[in-house]
Formats: C-alpha cells, sequence, structure tokens
C-alpha cells in the first residue's frame, strides 16, 4: 500500500491541471491512468478553447503546448440535403496571441499535460484503472487498482475520471442511473489532407485554423455536425443527444456517412482518406446533471462533474475541465494547510467555483439544453432558412413577391408561425 | 470515405483483452422492448437476432464511450466497466 498526500483519478485535462496545481504547491500527487498513456482514451469534437486558467502556470501556452491550428474563422451552417446557408465570421483579432482557440489531438495535447504535472513533481502511474474508493470512517481515503487490487491511499481524492465518473459514483456522489436526455454521443472521422489543400479550400494560411458547426444534417435525430481543420487532417462528425437517437432507430454511423455524402460536404472531404473513428459521451444536460462534487475526502471535477456548456454555437468543456482542475487543487492544497479532508473542509471548491466563470456560465446556461431539446430545430428550421435562400435568388419568370411575404411564407410553411414566436423567446431565455 | 463499424479495426487500434469489461444479462434483453443499445452504439457491439431472439455483445471493437450504459432502459449489465490498464480503445490522434 503507498500513501500520497493527494490521488487524481484520470490523467485528462481536469486532473492534470488538478495534480500540475498540487505538485507545484509541494504535495506528493498521484496521477492515475487507465490508459497506456494519457489522452489514448479521450477524443472530442476537436476545438480547445482559451485555458485562462493555465495562463499562470504557461504565460506562452501556445509556444509550448502541442497544438494544431488557431482558430479565425467560426462559421454556423444551416443544411439540408441538397443545400446550405452559412453565417461566417472571420477576424484577425483571433490571429494573434492569446489566441482564442485551438484544434488539437488529445493523444498528444493530454500527454503532453500530463508530463508537465510529472515535470512538478507528481507521480503518473499509467494502464491504472481506478475499481473502487477506499471508504473509512465515511471518509474517501483512497482508491484501489482494477489490475491487482492493490491500494493506494491519500487525504483527499479528485475524480476527475471523465464523463460516466464511477469514482464518484462509488463514493454516492451520482446518482447510479443517468438521464439519457442528458448525454450525447460525439462521432467522429479523421480525414486525412495535404495542408495546402486544407489551407486553400478553407482560406486560411499559416496556422489558421477554421471550425464549423452545422445544424440540420442529422436526418431529424437531435443534434448537430461539426467540421474542423487541423494541420493536415479534417475533424468530422455528429454529436447525437442519447434519447432521441435511440428513439430514432437510426445509427451513429449511418448518420455521419450521410452527412459526409451531402453534396457541400462531400467537396470539403474530397480526397481525403479516412484516418480513424471515434466515439465519446458529452454530458449536455449541464447544470441541472451536476453530481455532488464535494464530499468526505472526496473532490469531482471537469466531465465527471458534467462541467459541459452547449449552446449550440459553442460547445464548452476543456476549459471547464482545466478551471475545475486547478480549483479542485487549490482546495486540496488549503486542506492540507489546515489538516481538515472532511466535507466542510474541502467545500471552499465549490466556493472557488462559484466565484469562477465555471459556475456562473453553467449557471447562466442552465436553460439552453432544455431550449435545445426541440426536435425542429434539426429539421425545419434549417429547411426554412434554405427554402428562403433558394426562393430569394431564384430567378423563374414567376414574378416577385414582397420580402416579406415570402419570410412569412416560410415561415409559416415550414415551422408555423405560433411555434416560431415560441422558439423565439425560448431562445432568447435561454440564451 | 465510409465508416463501416465492421471493418473498424482498419482505422482504429485496440489491444483487446481476453476478458470482456462489459458483461450482459442476455435473458433480461429478452425481455426488453427497447433494445436502443442496438442501434446507437457507434460501434455495432450489439446484435439482436429476431430468429434466436438473442442477444450477442461482442466487446472487441467497444470504443468505451458509455452509450449502451446510459441507454439500456433494463439495467442488462451484470459487469459494466472500464477495461484493465493498459486494454482496449488506443486512439492515436483524435
Amino acid at each position: 500500500m503507498k500513501s500520497f498526500d493527494a490521488i487524481v483519478v484520470g490523467a485528462g485535462p481536469a486532473g492534470s491541471s488538478a495534480a500540475l496545481t498540487m505538485a507545484r504547491a509541494g504535495l506528493e500527487v498521484a496521477l492515475l491512468e487507465r490508459g497506456d498513456f494519457p489522452g489514448e482514451k479521450n477524443m472530442f469534437g476537436g476545438v480547445l478553447h482559451r485555458l485562462t486558467a493555465l495562463e499562470e502556470v504557461f504565460p506562452d501556452f501556445w509556444n509550448q503546448a502541442p497544438l494544431e491550428r488557431h482558430i479565425v474563422k467560426k462559421s454556423l451552417t444551416f443544411m439540408t440535403g441538397e443545400a446550405s446557408f452559412n453565417v461566417n465570421f472571420d477576424t484577425e483579432a483571433s490571429d494573434r496571441p492569446p489566441y482564442n482557440g485551438y484544434t488539437i489531438y488529445r493523444p498528444c495535447f493530454d500527454r503532453w499535460l500530463a508530463e508537465e504535472a510529472v515535470k512538478a513533481g507528481a507521480t503518473l502511474l499509467t494502464r491504472s484503472t481506478v475499481d473502487d474508493v477506499v471508504v473509512e470512517k465515511g471518509k474517501v481515503v483512497g482508491v484501489t487498482l482494477l489490475r491487482d487490487g492493490s491500494e493506494l491511499r491519500a487525504p483527499v481524492v479528485i475524480a476527475a475520471d471523465g464523463v460516466l465518473s464511477f469514482t464518484a459514483r462509488k463514493a454516492g456522489l451520482r446518482r447510479p442511473r443517468f438521464n439519457p436526455s442528458h448525454q450525447a454521443v460525439g462521432v467522429k472521422a479523421m480525414v486525412d489532407m495535404p495542408k495546402d489543400v486544407i489551407d486553400d479550400r478553407f482560406g486560411l494560411v499559416r496556422d489558421q485554423g477554421a471550425s464549423n458547426e452545422i445544424v440540420g444534417c442529422t436526418e431529424g435525430v437531435r443534434g448537430g455536425g461539426f467540421l474542423y481543420t487541423n494541420r493536415d487532417s479534417l475533424s468530422v462528425g455528429l454529436v447525437l443527444h442519447l434519447s432521441s437517437l435511440s428513439q430514432s432507430g437510426k445509427t451513429p454511423y449511418d448518420l455521419l456517412n450521410a452527412f459526409m455524402k451531402q453534396p457541400q460536404m462531400a467537396k470539403m472531404l474530397r480526397g481525403g482518406r479516412l484516418l480513424e473513428y471515434s466515439a465519446h459521451l458529452v454530458p449536455e444536460g449541464g447544470y441541472d446533471m451536476m453530481p455532488e462534487i464535494v464530499g468526505d475526502g472526496i473532490l469531482v471535477a471537469g466531465d465527471a462533474a458534467a462541467m459541459c456548456i452547449v449552446t449550440g454555437l459553442n460547445l464548452e468543456g476543456i476549459n471547464l475541465a482545466t478551471q475545475s482542475g486547478v480549483l479542485a487543487g487549490k482546495a486540496a492544497v488549503e486542506a492540507h494547510g489546515k489538516k481538515d479532508f472532511s466535507r466542510a473542509g474541502l467545500a471552499v471548491y465549490r466556493r472557488m467555483l462559484e466565484e469562477s466563470h465555471v459556475l456562473k456560465d453553467l449557471k447562466l446556461y442552465r436553460r439552453t439544453p432544455g431550449m435545445l431539446h426541440n426536435d425542429r430545430i434539426y429539421s425545419q428550421y434549417p429547411e426554412m432558412v434554405c427554402g428562403l435562400m433558394d426562393e430569394i435568388y431564384r430567378i423563374d419568370g414567376a414574378p416577385k413577391d414582397t420580402m416579406t411575404k415570402v419570410l412569412l411564407r416560410a415561415a409559416r410553411e415550414k415551422v408555423g408561425l405560433k411555434n416560431l414566436l415560441a422558439d423565439v423567446y425560448s431562445g432568447w431565455r435561454a440564451l | 470515405m465510409n465508416i463501416n463499424p465492421d471493418e473498424i479495426f482498419d482505422t482504429t487500434s485496440f489491444n483487446i483483452d481476453r476478458e470482456p469489461h462489459i458483461v450482459l444479462d442476455t435473458e433480461i434483453c429478452k425481455k426488453c422492448d427497447q433494445r436502443a443499445c442496438v442501434n446507437s452504439c457507434p460501434a455495432r457491439c450489439y446484435t439482436w437476432s429476431e430468429e434466436d431472439a438473442k442477444m450477442t455483445f461482442v466487446h472487441d471493437g467497444c470504443l468505451e464511450c458509455g452509450t449502451c450504459y446510459v441507454v439500456c432502459a433494463k439495467d442488462a449489465f451484470t459487469r459494466w466497466r472500464y477495461p484493465r490498464g493498459g486494454f482496449g480503445v488506443s486512439y492515436r490522434m483524435t
């Protein structure tokens, strides 16, 4: 049995940020990772937002972290089977440091961050799947490993073991069952493409990158698509709400294949070769699905705590994970100072999160998951927008109607005016 | 370009454990009228045979995403855990 000052379960962005923070403060930290190396099991869409939480440690983060491209161009697409309507935002302001976001490869990025924690003094234990938490007198005092049943002990455990967090479950902090309407599955194809082809196709130079979110490409299943540029590959995929997907009878890979064959998408992907296929869950339920994040001898951070914000335009996760990891680390350091690892002693973690953007933003957007559970967004609205544009641009010899008439007709036919008003109201309330 | 889960080993790396990390009680699946796992699993690990009235689960190409764990309406798992350390899916660049 080995003893540490703190055990971190999971060497993803939350876990490594926590380990780094504690190791820098002089604590003896065990950082556990079930993969062969950190990042081996990790997958996401592909855009990492600016990590303000790590800027104190890495003031020139963009020169140190293994990044693909920085995002200068963001676009939203309304898509139907044969048309797409794009809204682009392209700014020079995103072309200078501190950059606003990047594309990354998780097996590279997560490994780098964990190695930074190791450099600061943390002990990284790979191939270590946690089997259970060790509880004594109602307090978590360690974990056991699946490999050989061996036990690791520490007065504080940080559960950063991802979206399903069995560590939080075994410590009694999350409910035994997940609600399928709180979770989405992301599926992704990594597509090989030469850098100069990507630069030309997306209108980019140097390390500039583009991110594109797409709605209307899921055959009516609640969810959306994405297309991101890496240095010499593209990430293309779908995020599908589990309650809607399971009821639809459709499969994620058939939907992804159809998405990649949509004519405008096919042109962007032309000549590409499939490199890797991957899948992962997204805790899209946000604030209302959060587990207890503080227990006796235990804290929960990142996806394990369901710290995820989905607005339809942005999907935030890793930035919240690193911020919560840093704060969990700070709370553990404070607890060591006071020698109090009880729920009350660790509650400072919750207070720090309340004061940071993490819980403020999660609360601000707590209505958006509900707003996004509206099937009209995923088929009728994209059809309405594309139908409207088609009518505006089309020259067919017939006399024109006023723009207002065209607009009202499109809204009435595709969505219904009452629905439109209700959706505008709920969208306004949620965002 | 086409994703075919039956050819998942061509594009995604695995270090397959002999011991499955997910074990189903297929008697429970027989009584299930939803079987959301079959269509929802992104790696097509679940197959329902109407003829034999039998659910088959193969863990080899499992992406460890947890979709089945969340959508299963009957809690049919006698075991659902991550593979032992070092086993399972191994992403290179995702």
